[in-house]
């Protein structure tokens, strides 16, 4: 198992030094403003200038990371390679000791399975491949889950206030996770049952959750030295101030948009992004992993600047419910779905961006179809994530959804 | 209500838990108001009905499984047919122009006698440049050296590309005429390639391009630069000049580098003048993997031939049914065997007469073969088109000819923008008609659509089973409902192990990948290849047979043919449909190449039929490799050019009709 693992490391790393990474660094479907290697580099390089690099409008990444790349990692070509790979590798670790937990094993022949599904997803490699910095939320979101699957209160909020810092709405993630925390990782699907733990040893983990990000945030005030940060990195998640296109369904929709409507639309698409988390949490009480399962891909599909690596990351946790497998009711369709956005998103891009034959209708069409079989993944998870209980159908009955 | 009716559990995704909840005393508000929200919603809609709705569905479902065979080959012929149809007038648009800044033929143009005169005098030059057999490096001074003197600064550029059959080496001359009223930003470009799309020399071509230089010096009203171009050879030299001016400083290339350069271009026009005079002005305007210009340019441009140069424009150079040479060249456009009556009627005519332009079209396009040198702008996203000269006895020349380029030169120099977008999809039927996207994209679509649905019947039939009841004892098996008019009847489920199925996909893919890499080479002598290839793979392919044979035919897993063609379908349809808003030739090309053939895939119980069908799979997949000019042909565009469609055949076409061969092959 190891070895295996070492090998899939070690082929990701080769494909990390490849010339490839050039070619897709500035990919709009790899790296959104808020994840662009390339901005990133700019924002240290203003940064060691002694330029605010918040007062203009092309770097919208935290403090934590500026502060990061200016004094541990150099910004050369080498050293981010090989952290984003073994960020994937960490990642890759993390998922497959989810599974261990939920299926509360030591090792099983699954787990290289599920460490290749997340190291050869293209969704989640051409990313890592790109450097772009949702990579490391992937990876912390892997992380949050894997402690809090373990048990481990303070790393888990720990790692869920930095992911949340570095991309506000992974904030969503925080109920899942403190019910994750108060009860367990193992499957229920098949007897739901109302949560066993009191609400109120909630207010605890809250309130640690809140000093650790209250912290990190005046740490990035200290580096940033004024609160101009906030408007420009989680604020843009709210404003959307930057239209550069990407795969996710706000961009087309803001640039067609008379200025008077914007603030009621961009407080609705933030609301809509908000408003699945009670919800979802209340009906897959009994089984909190899978609810912050479902909740990653409604970020992946509504998120306001999405990569690829987010939906990929949805896609990757699909290993970790085996379960759910026979109550799907249209996988094909899903799949071919997915094939065919894989396929016209950068074939769209390269007609609009490159070749100049189409437009940006063209990419919003792709992008269309990939929210659709993003969908379309979701819809069928929360139907088979719930039809479990019932079990198999006998003969003569019909189960149907009232 | 009948008795199965009953047989419903209703079951909301809401209401799980809720009983539960209202007895355990930890029992969140919210619960309450969503049960609230429910019992309202199921007001709205009386339940009663839910037994009618199954069953409406389930007739639904058996109704398309019923006709699914019916609905999948309507859809295939109905597609096919489509495509037999864009040449009807019915379906076609009178062209516009899309872009108001054009202007197209809206100015007094200066070229005159004198003009003419010096074109002339160069074309003896030129010629003598021919007679004295002077090296291609000899040649480009020259023609540097004749830009210089009209005060434009010019220069050479030596290029050696290395392909599989030799070094292709040769040397362009070129002259930057910078804009008098602009920073130089923005360019256009008028070129001559050294040899005409005919294998003729271009003298002619030449001699505008050096006259046309001379001669716009003298005004002041360009707002772009205009360079010229004469490159050597037909299409290498043009490539190299045109790879050498977006990347200069890439020092892979063989190609020199650009001594003087300029700004973006937007548009440039070929020159084609084979012979002594010409009648008509021909438009080409396919290019690199089938990359067309904006429509705009044509439509311009037809304008301008025709009421300032006052020449009648063609495509490419066929003739309309109403001049004398086009009628006898359409009659002899359909078989000889069709009576004269019906190639002699108007309306055959004119369907001859537009199928004839888009079957052309199609050549072009689905080989990614440019039709003349303009169609290496493209890529580099600038539109261009030749006008070719067609030979002839008369009337027209220089004359004509200077006039509608210099023309053609102002309608572009009007441009404030780049041409737009979304106006690159189209198939031109005559000069002035042509297809809109709407009209000719729905025949591959559908085609696509029918291949689609076979593969989800197919994944249908490989996950389910119809068996009769008594052989089916056993309580462990998945047993689901029976079909409610057979109770003999029943349905069970399958297992689907897509594993060897992938694996047959995996390998015919790298078989293709192989075959690639065997014809790119220069060792092996291509013509010989078919000869040894064919037979290899159909006699691999019976053997299919005998050693993939599954274990004999098991209720619990699904037979592999059926989801090796499963796969195959489905893969075969996204392709197609997506290739079709690429390069819609291509896709014509795949959906009736890989659309019929894999339709019709099926394993078969006698050994003679399952033998034939492997023997047709074979042919379909490697007969090509008779076509050895063709095959030589797709390489060098490969290698020098970029063309994708070499790649593409081995690598997609080749390994889907495999697949169909072995699902053919496999026993049942």
């Amino acid at each position: 198992m190891t070895f295996e693992f070492a090998l899939a490391v070690a082929t990701r790393t080769v494909l990390a030094f490849s010339p490839l990474e050039r070619l897709l660094q500035d990919d709009n479907q790899l790296s959104s403003p808020l994840t662009s290697y390339s901005r990133l580099q700019e924002g240290v390089y203003l940064f060691r200038h002694g330029i605010d690099p918040y007062a203009g409008g092309t770097f919208r990444h935290s403090p934590l990371s500026l502060s990061f790349f200016s004094t541990i990692v150099p910004a050369s070509r080498i050293p981010p390679a090989l952290l984003w790979t073994s960020l994937d590798a960490v990642g890759a670790w993390a998922l497959v000791n989810i599974w261990r937990s939920r299926s509360n094993i030591q090792r099983s022949k699954r787990d290289l399975r599920i460490a290749a599904i997340y190291l050869l997803n293209p969704y989640i490699f051409l990313p890592c491949l790109a450097l772009s910095t949702s990579t490391v939320e992937t990876t912390l979101q892997l992380l949050t889950l894997m402690f809090a699957s373990r048990g481990q209160s303070s790393l888990s909020l720990l790692t869920l206030a930095v992911l949340s810092h570095l991309s506000l709405p992974a904030i969503l993630l925080l109920l899942p996770v403190l019910l994750l925390l108060l009860s367990d990782p193992l499957s229920h699907l098949a007897s739901p049952k109302p949560f066993p733990q009191k609400l109120s040893k909630c207010v605890p983990l809250l309130v640690e959750f809140t000093v650790s990000f209250v912290t990190l945030a005046l740490a990035s005030t200290l580096v940033a030295g004024g609160w101009g940060w906030m408007r420009n990195t989680w604020g843009a998640g709210f404003l959307l101030p930057d239209l550069t296109p990407n795969p996710g369904l706000w961009w087309y929709f803001f640039t067609e948009m008379f200025d008077h409507f914007r603030p009621f639309f961009l407080a609705a698409f933030s609301l809509h992004l908000a408003i699945y988390v009670v919800p979802l949490c209340i009906k897959f009480q009994h089984d909190p992993l899978y609810a912050s399962f479902l909740l990653l891909g409604i970020l992946g599909t509504f998120k306001p600047y999405p990569t690829l690596s987010d939906p990929g990351l949805f896609l990757s946790f699909i290993s970790l419910f085996p379960e759910t497998y026979p109550y799907l009711r249209y996988p094909v369709v899903t799949a071919l779905l997915h094939l065919h956005a894989f396929l016209l998103l950068p074939l769209f891009h390269h007609l609009w961006i490159g070749t100049g034959t189409g437009n940006a209708n063209f990419f919003y069409a792709s992008t269309l179809v990939f929210g659709l079989a993003n969908g379309s993944a979701l819809l069928d998870y929360v139907w088979a994530g719930l039809r479990v209980a019932i079990g198999e159908e006998k003969e003569g009955w019909v189960v149907t959804q009232e | 209500m009948s008795g199965r009716s009953r047989a419903v559990v209703r079951w909301s995704p809401w209401a799980g838990l809720q009983d539960k909840f209202t007895m355990s005393s930890s029992g969140i508000p919210l619960i309450g108001l969503v049960d609230r929200i429910r019992r309202r919603i199921r007001q709205l809609r009386p339940s009663g009905d839910i037994a009618a709705r199954i069953r409406k569905r389930k007739k639904v479902a058996a109704a398309v499984g019923k006709y699914l065979d019916v609905l999948r080959l309507g859809l295939l012929a109905t597609g096919c047919l489509w495509l037999l149809a864009l040449p009807l007038s019915h379906l076609q648009s009178g062209t516009y122009i899309d872009e108001n800044a054009l202007q197209p033929s809206q100015v007094n143009t200066y070229w005159d006698w004198g003009d003419v005169h010096r074109a002339d005098k160069f074309l003896q030059d030129v010629t003598s440049l021919l007679d004295r057999n002077l090296s291609s490096a000899e040649r480009a001074v020259f023609f540097a050296t004749e830009f210089a003197k009209s005060g434009i600064p010019s220069s050479t550029q030596r290029y050696s590309i290395p392909t599989a059959r030799g070094v292709l080496n040769g040397t362009n001359a070129y002259a930057i005429f910078s804009a008098p009223r602009t920073s130089g930003t923005e360019a256009v470009v008028i070129s001559a390639s050294w040899k005409s799309l005919t294998g003729g020399y271009n003298l002619r071509g030449v001699s505008t391009v050096l006259s046309l230089a001379t001669f716009m010096k003298h005004y002041s009203h360009w707002s772009k630069d205009i360079i010229f171009v004469i490159s050597d050879s037909h299409l290498d030299g043009m490539h190299a000049w045109l790879s050498a001016y977006h990347t200069p400083t890439n020092p892979n290339q063989d190609v020199g580098p650009l001594s003087i350069a300029s700004g973006v271009i937007w548009t440039a026009l070929n020159i084609d003048y084979p012979g002594h005079s010409f009648s008509h002005l021909g438009v080409f305007r396919e290019g690199l993997n089938g990359r067309l210009p904006n429509q705009d340019l044509i439509n311009s441009f037809r304008v301008i031939s025709q009421h300032t140069g006052g020449v009648p424009v063609l495509l490419y150079d066929h003739y309309e049914p109403s001049e004398f040479p086009g009628r006898e060249q359409i009659r002899s456009f359909f078989p000889t065997w069709l009576p004269d009556w019906i190639r002699e009627h108007e309306d055959v005519m004119e369907y001859g007469y537009r199928a004839k332009n888009i079957l052309r079209h199609f050549v072009y396009q689905a080989k990614g073969r440019a039709s003349g040198a303009h169609g290496l702008f493209h890529q580099y996203r600038i539109d261009a088109i030749t006008l070719f000269a067609v030979p002839s006895n008369g009337p027209h020349g220089f004359h004509a000819l200077g006039r509608t380029v210099e023309s053609t030169l102002r309608t572009m120099n009007n441009l404030l923008e780049r041409l737009h977008a979304s106006f690159f999809f189209y198939i031109i039927t005559t000069p002035s008609s042509f297809l809109k996207i709407g009209s000719y994209l729905p025949s591959v679509v559908l085609v696509a659509a029918s291949l689609m649905f076979g593969g989800l019947g197919e994944w249908v039939k490989a996950g389910w089973v119809e068996v009769k009841d008594e052989y089916m004892p056993s309580e462990k098996e998945k047993v689901a409902n029976a079909t409610p008019n057979s109770p003999k009847k029943k349905w069970i489920a399958r297992r689907r192990d897509l594993l060897d199925a992938f694996m047959v996909v995996v390998t015919s893919h790298l078989a293709g990948l192989s075959i690639f890499v065997v014809i790119c080479g220069e060792w092996l002598d291509t013509t010989r290849l078919a000869y040894i290839i064919t037979p290899m793979c159909w006699v691999t392919l019976v053997l299919f047979r005998f050693t993939l044979r599954p274990p004999p035919a098991s209720a619990n897993a699904a037979p592999l043919p059926v989801l090796l063609k499963a796969i195959n379908m489905c893969l075969a349809s996204t392709l197609i449909s997506v290739t079709s808003v690429l390069n819609f030739s291509l896709a014509a090309l795949l959906a009736i190449t890989l659309g019929v053939p894999l339709s019709f895939s099926a394993p078969s119980r006698s050994l003679p039929v399952c033998v034939t069908k492997c023997a047709v799979y074979a042919v379909l997949a490697f007969g090509w490799l008779a076509l050895s000019g063709e095959v030589t042909q797709a390489i060098w565009d490969w290698q020098v050019l970029g063309v994708w469609f070499a790649p593409l055949v081995c690598l997609i076409y080749v390994p889907f009709v495999l697949q169909a061969g072995v699902v053919s092959g496999l026993a049942p």
